[in-house]
């Protein structure tokens, strides 16, 4: 094994904080391949430079997503790194793990790669960082026949995600690990070859929360959410004035101030109520939701290439979410179909609805305008009006002359 | 139209864009159906099973991912030449 | 020996088969959950039943020898069962509450970094860098591990008014929720890329390259079958390079970083928020990135110093005002704060009202 002097990555293996150079000399020792890598990071840390080649075409006979292909220009100072592919294993919902399946994982892993992961990727996946083009077909075939699948790249469905969701936690308002299962499961043709524009990025998140960041980087943000009232504990709510101040912390900072605390009881007015999730992170043994649960789809968000970052809009105000999934599938499947026909190569689904806007998107996949999808109305007088809308408009007004009521 | 039959102008309509422009899966599905008369389903089908048996592969490149004839290091590195 | 026969379109294993008993029995029966130590949760069931939690920090890039590691403490402590969460921490899945100090006491003697539950700073969000991506220009594990290392009272111990979510992009694709966290570290490239004219016209598809343009800064040079780029339009964003590889925007001593802050993903109290720029750039300086450093600590120390309880540093500094936030921090404002992209008209202020 070579021998590689490092003196800037030596710096990161000091301090409190769990130092990367460490796994990676720690792999290092046993695999060449990682070796390299650490002697090539050592590289870019002295010229400021990253030397990676953009991906290549590389992946598993009849997908097209799961590895990505990557090669180093120093190849030849670097071996190990000439071929130092990508391989994303989709983790299962809520990255739940046994250690006997992660044991298994990392000896497949030890037998035909660098030894390096990341646990886990930005996506979800687990990521397997390291292994050459011949490597990828046993590979495959060891995790494949252990239940393990890969994960998706390019353009394809990305792998879904989702939160804890009822695995562990009081707030979640649908089942988030179950609907990301099946819907992994329903879309594996999607997840596996890719034919879309580009990625597409489905994630569920179980209340406002939204400890996946579903809003700020999926297509798909599937943020579940109630109708009924929020539930209240007088005693529980009494316990917690002995530590907080109900007033400042909680009622003061309700964004809809539908909340009132007398010193006694805490009311809360709940048709005003906007569902933010504040009051009940805070005073979780005290306050509940209840009544029907569901989710409010969102879409559109991603990172800021091409022309700026997008938050995801609300587009179906409430579905139920419940198993087997029958509507949410449909609604994708519309979705796509509509993006599918109107994107340009690399265009993401909100980008797409900015450019066609968002009544061809609506109208396309049969969801009505609502108030509860916009933040405020339009402010130009630059209107789109078709024949038919001037006609409902007119029907309308000839009701009212009849009735003698107007009805705006 | 034969399932074989329709592999061939499948292929040769991805051989005749080699060099020009990079195909998605929808470009040859709906290239192909419109030329041949055929529905997206069939093309897609027959275009699947040949991806499957490595007589085209995906690709990817310039951030998108497309559809190729598989080079002949691919086929060497996946056992389907010598 | 030969392998086993692939299989495909098999999907991830079900989760259930993962999840501790006592997870399957309380399944959607969660009562609520306190909050122990920094590093240390209950979470109660309808029914009485408990589990705890003890969360590790990891560096998100691990060797399969500490993925065995964690492996070994979870079979010593919690019958083998554990979970990562959405920022890369590593959470031990305890049923048994006997348990917990103990695994708590061998983090300890292990030097593991345990906490990162509650209003501190959590794992960081981060993207590849120089490690393992063709389009970075810093590395994010370097900065990770610097901003950390300096911050890690943070996730140990101190509390702040709220949660702070850190994130590191290299580079301005922001793969993870970059544009969206608290006090993010974007990497920037600031010179116009160059082109190998000889290279454009057998690796690129010309109209695709022109599209991917989103100032419209490329057009056609048809003496060299290539492309050029207008220096008056070009804002560095990479995506020429991204879907062409002859156009190359490396430049080692002009790429560096900029902060950006007050972003949020979840919806409590206010709606989500895109982080803005507050420093443009700060030169690389591996591996430690001292100023950039200092310039997060400096924020970090601001916020903790001002902020309400409970307010996000987007939500403190839209209750103070930006000119407010710019005072306090003595960040200096300059041009690259004002958007010139596409929402200077809803960026802009348009009232008097503002702060001294």
């Amino acid at each position: 094994m070579k021998k590689y002097n490092t003196p800037l990555l030596d710096d990161l293996e000091k301090g409190p904080w769990p130092s990367f150079v460490t796994e990676m000399k720690k792999a290092g020792k046993k695999n060449e391949m990682a070796n390299d890598a650490v002697g090539h990071l050592e590289k870019c840390y002295s010229t400021k430079k990253g030397y990676w080649k953009h991906g290549g075409i590389v992946g598993v006979l009849g997908y097209g997503g799961g590895v990505i292909g990557r090669y180093s220009e120093l190849g030849e100072e670097f071996p190990g790194v000439a071929h130092f592919h990508t391989v994303r294993l989709n983790q299962p919902s809520g990255w739940f793990y046994t250690s006997k399946v992660l044991r298994e994982i990392c000896d497949i892993w030890d037998k035909y790669g660098s030894g390096l992961t990341n646990v886990h990727g930005s996506t979800g996946d687990l990521v397997l960082l390291g292994c050459r083009t011949e490597a990828l077909e046993p590979l495959f075939a060891e995790y494949s026949s252990r239940g393990w699948d890969l994960g998706g790249s390019g353009s394809d469905m990305r792998t879904p995600s989702c939160c804890v969701g009822p695995g562990r936690c009081e707030w979640a308002n649908y089942n988030t690990l179950e609907a990301c299962y099946q819907i992994t499961q329903e879309f594996q043709d999607e997840l596996h070859r890719p034919m879309f524009a580009y990625k597409s990025k489905i994630k569920f998140a179980g209340c406002a929360c939204d400890c996946v960041a579903s809003a700020a980087r999926a297509d798909f943000s599937v943020i579940g959410t109630w109708k009924g009232d929020i539930k209240i504990d007088q005693k529980e709510v009494k316990n917690y004035a002995n530590k907080m101040d109900i007033n400042a912390e909680i009622v003061d900072m309700c964004p809809t101030k539908c909340m009132s605390y007398n010193g006694k009881e805490l009311k809360i007015n709940n048709s005003e109520c906007n569902r933010c999730m504040h009051c009940i992170t805070r005073m979780t043994k005290a306050l509940r939701p209840s009544g029907e649960r569901g989710v409010t789809i969102c879409m559109g968000s991603k990172a800021p290439i091409v022309v700026g970052s997008l938050l995801s809009w609300v587009i179906v105000p409430f579905m139920k979410m419940e198993p087997p999934y029958t509507e949410f599938k449909a609604f994708v499947r519309k979705c796509w179909e509509w993006w599918d026909d109107n994107a340009k190569p690399r265009e993401r689904i909100g980008e797409v609805i900015e450019a066609k806007g968002m009544r061809s998107f609506l109208e396309a996949i049969g969801v009505p305008p609502q108030p509860q999808q916009i933040r405020e109305p339009r402010k130009d007088p630059f209107i789109f009006y078709t024949d038919e809308d001037i006609a409902r408009f007119k029907a309308k007004e000839a009701e009212e002359k009849k009735t003698g009521k107007y009805k705006f | 139209m034969d399932i074989n039959e329709l592999k061939d102008k499948i292929y040769a309509f991805v051989e005749a864009a080699k060099g020009k422009k990079k195909l998605k899966e929808k470009d040859i599905i709906k290239g192909v159906s419109a030329e041949q008369g055929l529905t997206p389903e069939e093309v897609k089908k027959a275009m699947r099973e040949m991806i499957d048996v490595g007589k085209l592969m995906y690709s990817y490149g310039g951030g998108a991912s497309s559809v190729e004839i598989p080079s002949e290091e691919y086929l060497r590195e996946k056992g389907l030449i010598k | 020996m030969a392998l086993p026969q692939r299989k495909t379109d098999i999907g991830p294993p079900h989760y259930k088969q993962f999840l501790p008993p006592v997870i399957q029995k309380n399944y959607g029966d969660w009562k609520y959950h306190e909050v122990l130590t920094p590093g240390s949760m209950v979470h109660v069931a309808e029914s009485g039943d408990k589990l705890w939690t003890v969360r590790m920090a990891s560096p998100r890039i691990l060797s399969t020898d500490t993925i065995r590691e964690i492996c070994a403490l979870a079979e010593k402590y919690c019958d083998g069962y554990l979970r990562f969460t959405s920022r890369n921490n590593v959470e031990f899945l305890v049923s048994d509450e006997k348990k917990v100090a103990p695994l708590m006491k061998e983090l300890k003697d292990q030097k593991r970094t345990v906490g990162g539950i509650g209003p501190m700073i959590s794992n960081v969000v981060h993207t590849q860098g120089w490690v393992h991506c063709h389009s970075a220009c810093t590395d994010a594990s370097g900065l990770v591990k610097s901003m950390m290392d300096e911050l890690h009272d943070y996730f140990t111990t101190k509390e702040l008014p709220n949660k702070v979510r850190l994130a590191v992009a290299c580079c301005v694709n922001m793969c993870g929720a970059v544009h969206c966290s608290d006090i993010a570290i974007v990497a920037v490239h600031t010179k116009m890329p160059e082109i190998n004219h000889d290279n454009f016209k057998n690796m690129c598809e010309m109209p695709t390259v022109i599209g991917a343009c989103p100032t419209r800064a490329i057009s056609p040079d048809p003496a060299k079958k290539s492309v050029k780029i207008n220096p008056d339009k070009c804002m560095y964003c990479g995506n020429c390079f991204t879907v062409c590889p002859p156009i190359s925007i490396k430049n080692p001593e002009r790429d560096g970083v900029a902060i950006v802050v007050g972003g949020k993903v979840s919806s409590l109290r206010s709606n989500p928020k895109f982080s803005k720029l507050v420093i443009p750039y700060i030169s690389n300086e591996p591996p430690r990135w001292p100023k950039v450093v200092a310039a997060v600590k400096h924020i970090v120390d601001v916020y903790a110093k001002n902020a309400k309880k409970h307010e996000r540093v987007g939500e403190w500094i839209e209750r103070i005002g930006w000119e407010r936030f710019f005072s306090l921090t003595g960040i200096d404002f300059t041009f690259q704060s004002i958007d010139d992209f596409t929402f200077m008209r809803d960026t802009m202020r348009t009232a008097s009202t503002f702060k001294w």
